[in-house]
């Protein structure tokens, strides 16, 4: 589940919410609203953690209620704010993919070898446009465990008639110096230029750095924070930690002699990393392509004139 | 950003090449020989970029008095040049004076191609005859094309043309109900621009003062009109200084800008393009100037230029890049051959055998990290900024 689609769904989940509303008595729509919507985002956040898509989403929303004038209303405020949710979606997600697509295409050449790291929603769009575009290029995927999500984007582009190359996380660097190329997504990325990303994304980036070879974020500007993280350690989020310890197919590995010694062993299944910004040669965003010294620019620029909320 | 800068006071000189005309065109052609090849709107040819062939004619012959005698001839009768202007109704009739104008303008071996531009579209805005906004703005944007379309390879010109259609149409002015005030005030950023992007050689020329420090040693690649300026103030302040100057072959730029250096009495010094490492121990700051800068904050500047930044970068050297901020280009080159080339033949002296492949790029890309600073007219930057003034003007 990528950040556009948890985000996409949440806000789409946020609008049956607000449909379903009805103010109670002695109560303004503006606070009880909010209230309601703070203890949803509790229950969301106890599910799982919200990523920091979503808490941009929501960001936006809860200013967006707090701006309704006092005197509209409810089924006028209701409305409002169900477009204001759609415009988001369209603006700040639909349409930036356009156009971070239509940017990445310019920087493909015949003759390419593209690499990219698991399943990003807007590298396949950008993948996929070129290939309409008639461009003559090949593709490897690098996947890694537990997840495996490589193995979903590859079906995809093969159907298509992509020629893939598919590989292990662990042959990175064999692979790498055939490759002109690599196209990364983000869920986030913080104010120093460091992409927070889904755990591998800096190591593949690091071997990239390491061949010379570029490295192009595609990321929505939406997704900027202004947070500065120096490592991946201190904020993140921790998956199951039986999906590492269990190896389908390999039950030699997966029996139980791991789950006798538990006080001396931990399972750390991070989900994501953060990859500094010396590895990344350029972002590519809905407001062109940036280097990575100016994500606080943007962030600043469009604080202060309220089109990030 | 651009107006925060002062509004000077528009030169003479400005006023009398306000009135030039077809006729005087024609007339200069048959004296100088860059104008033979301007007058055509196409690059007559396309093997060797047209920028580079520009400046190749312009500094054949670069003389003080060669430049005098072209001022003398460039200013002429007021009146017949408007009466000219105004028969030309049609359509692709302005498309034609826009170019014709630039191509006035350019004549000034001094003045920069992005600055004859620039006067040329605030000309099509003052000569317009439109009757509303949009008629204006897509008058001015058909003439930036084909102003663009003239010389693809050259940034400047490509930056240029785009800053100054962003900076003029950016005002809230085109709200205006009246269509003359908003002509009015469209027309006076545009005069402001051009006004501005013209003083940027000197203003930048002040800014590097403080860096040249009495007794240094200066590495010059390339012949920069904006460099030279900042060595003629440098000298003309009495400030003692060497420069060491590259051969710059196949432009033979070092000739010329040693040339000139001579000509003010400052110790040159001339290698050859590969004694660059060499003599890199005895250099204290090295001087460039730029075809374009780009958005990662890198330039785009003569063959040669990115060797002598790496040698810089692992000997600890400061590079500096003097460079007008019209030159700030919404381009982003990954590698060398990210970018539209630009050919320039290379004499040997000696035939080459037809098997054997010859390397004409003309230019290369010097990224960021081995540039410690930019002086522009917007002030002494570091590569970072060029990214932030670009996000500023283009939100």
């Amino acid at each position: 589940m990528g950040g556009n689609a948890r985000c996409i769904a949440m806000l789409q989940a946020f609008k049956e919410v607000i449909k379903d509303y009805s103010t109670p008595p002695e109560k303004t729509l503006a606070r009880d609203l909010t209230a309601k919507v703070n203890s949803y985002v509790s229950f969301l956040i106890q599910c799982r953690p919200l990523s920091i898509s979503m808490g941009n989403a929501i960001r936006f929303l809860k200013a967006h209620i707090a701006k309704l004038p006092l005197t509209m209303r409810e089924s006028e405020a209701k409305a409002s704010l169900c477009s204001d949710i759609d415009r988001f979606i369209d603006e700040k997600i639909v349409l930036a993919d356009k156009v971070i697509v239509r940017h990445a295409v310019t920087k493909i050449r015949d003759g390419d070898v593209l690499l990219t790291y698991g399943s990003s929603s807007v590298v396949e769009m950008i993948l996929l446009h070129a290939l309409e575009h008639e461009k003559k290029f090949r593709v490897v995927v690098v996947d890694s465990r537990p997840n495996l999500e490589g193995q979903t984007l590859v079906r995809r582009l093969m159907e298509k008639g992509l020629s893939c190359t598919y590989t292990h996380i662990n042959a990175v660097s064999y692979i790498m110096h055939e490759v002109t190329k690599v196209f990364l997504g983000a869920a986030s990325v913080l104010s120093n230029g460091t992409v927070y990303s889904r755990v591998g994304t800096a190591c593949v980036a690091m071997v990239a750095h390491a061949f010379r070879v570029p490295v192009l974020i595609c990321c929505e500007a939406y997704k900027f924070h202004e947070r500065v993280q120096l490592d991946s350690i201190c904020s993140n989020e921790l998956g199951d930690p039986d999906a590492i310890s269990k190896v389908p197919g390999r039950m030699d590995v997966s029996d139980s002699d791991y789950r006798a010694n538990k006080e001396n062993l931990q399972f750390l299944n991070l989900i994501y990393d953060a990859t500094p910004s010396d590895y990344v040669s350029m972002i590519i965003t809905d407001y062109g392509m940036i280097p990575t010294t100016s994500v606080p620019v943007i962030v600043r620029e469009y604080g202060r004139e309220h089109l990030l909320i | 950003m651009w107006y925060r800068s002062a509004s000077f006071i528009l030169d003479k000189q400005q006023e009398e090449n306000d009135a030039e005309g077809k006729p005087e065109s024609r007339l200069l052609s048959t004296a100088s020989p860059s104008s033979s090849m301007a007058d055509t709107l196409q690059n007559p040819n396309p093997q060797i970029s047209a920028y580079y062939q520009t400046r190749a004619a312009h500094h054949g012959v670069v003389t003080t008095d060669w430049l005098a005698q072209a001022q003398a001839a460039v200013g002429r009768d007021p009146d017949d040049g408007v009466s000219e202007i105004s028969i030309i109704s049609t359509d692709s009739g302005k498309q034609l004076s826009v170019i014709d104008e630039f191509n006035n303008w350019r004549k000034q071996p001094d003045l920069a191609e992005a600055v004859a531009a620039i006067r040329a579209l605030a000309w099509v805005i003052r000569s317009s005859e439109a009757t509303t906004m949009m008629e204006l703005e897509i008058e001015l944007k058909k003439a930036s094309d084909s102003l663009k379309s003239w010389d693809t390879t050259s940034i400047s010109l490509t930056a240029g043309c785009d800053l100054f259609m962003r900076y003029v149409t950016r005002t809230s002015a085109l709200e205006y109900e009246d269509f003359n005030s908003a002509k009015s005030r469209l027309l006076e950023r545009a005069e402001k621009f051009g006004e501005i992007s013209y003083k940027a050689r000197k203003i930048i020329a002040m800014l590097s003062q403080d860096f040249i420090f009495d007794g240094c040693t200066i590495l010059v690649h390339g012949f920069s009109r904006v460099v030279l300026e900042v060595l003629k103030t440098a000298s003309q302040s009495r400030k003692l200084f060497r420069v060491l100057c590259t051969e710059g072959r196949p432009d033979r730029t070092g000739l010329r800008l040693s040339n000139e250096l001579a000509k003010l009495d400052v110790p040159v010094k001339l290698l050859i393009d590969s004694a660059v490492a060499y003599s890199m121990d005895e250099v204290d700051m090295i001087f460039v100037g730029a075809d374009g800068v780009v958005e990662s904050g890198g330039i785009i500047n003569m063959m040669g230029t990115y060797q002598i930044a790496l040698v810089a970068k692992s000997m600890n050297k400061p590079v500096y890049v003097a460079a007008e901020s019209y030159k700030f280009a919404r381009l982003y080159p990954l590698d060398q051959k990210d970018m539209v080339p630009a050919l320039r033949p290379i004499d040997f002296g000696v035939p080459i055998p037809s098997k054997v492949e010859v390397e004409t790029s003309a230019r290369d890309y010097t990224p960021p990290q081995y540039l410690t600073l930019l002086f522009t007219d917007l002030g002494v930057l570091t590569p970072s900024v060029v990214s932030d003034e670009l996000i500023q003007l283009y939100l």
